[in-house]
């Protein structure tokens, strides 16, 4: 059953990849074929997000349901995870922002507040590693985690609304509408949905891995 | 970009994808087998 669920999510972003390129219209406005970016570029930002909201419920498990060693392993890997597809976001960002803006890098708002929010995570990492004592570092990298509850909606959907950016308009516009083109949406959604399913699976994998890797050092 | 520049992106897309899902499902598959002899 789950090798089947598996090689359902194969298919289903296999379709998706096909479909960036060959179902879905160009976005008008846009140099060549750079609007395909579109189509990787804003589900890596909303898996990364996603990865860091889950990272936050699971150190609030942690704190106020039994301290299981478990939900702390599940929110260090999920920032791990959310820290990769973040970085992925802003290569594909920064390769379009060249094509698009003629520099890789122009401090966009929305450049800079993804920039913040793998600053801000890669520093929990940072915090992991400088406590040998396991209790303690579970306890304060939980509780900078729930922290990130506040800080990730803010520098993911509020910091980059606030002022002028070279970006294009959010796929939820100012008026709380989504106008694009029916064909596009839906690999958009369908590449967010398919690349969710994907986090959720490498992070189960690797929970099980850090499970395994710890009860085998355990004396 | 030519017809064929898109068909050339859209295979190595693809072979990087299979490439990544057939080695997390033999990692999966390869942790059951571990946690079986646990």
């Amino acid at each position: 059953m789950k090798t089947l669920l598996a090689w359902l999510l194969w298919l289903w972003i296999s379709l998706v990849i096909v479909g960036a390129f060959y179902y879905a219209p160009l976005a008008q406005g846009f140099i060549g074929q750079s609007s395909r970016i579109l189509f990787f570029h804003v589900p890596m930002a909303w898996v990364s997000f996603v990865a860091f909201i889950a990272a936050g419920i699971w150190s609030l498990l942690y704190l106020f349901r039994g301290r299981r060693p478990g939900h702390d392993t599940a929110a260090a890997v999920a920032i791990q995870l959310g820290l990769v597809f973040g970085i992925l976001a802003t290569v594909t960002g920064s390769l379009w922002a060249k094509i698009m803006w003629g520099a890789y890098w122009n401090w966009d708002p929305r450049q800079t507040s993804i920039l913040i929010a793998l600053l801000f995570y890669g520093a929990y990492l940072a915090l992991r590693t400088a406590m040998e004592d396991w209790e303690t570092r579970a306890r304060l990298s939980a509780a900078y985690s729930v922290l990130g509850l506040v800080v990730a909606p803010f520098l993911f959907f509020i910091l980059p609304r606030l002022t002028f950016s070279l970006h294009p308009e959010s796929v939820i516009n100012a008026q709380g509408k989504v106008e694009m083109e029916s064909r596009m949406l839906q690999v958009l959604l369908a590449g967010s949905a398919g690349f969710t399913a994907l986090f959720f699976w490498i992070h189960n994998l690797q929970c099980r891995l850090q499970a395994l890797w710890e009860r085998k050092s355990a004396p | 970009m030519e017809g064929g520049g898109i068909e050339w992106i859209v295979a190595v897309n693809l072979v990087i994808w299979t490439g990544l899902f057939l080695y997390l499902l033999r990692l999966g598959k390869r942790l059951r087998e571990m946690e079986k002899e646990r």
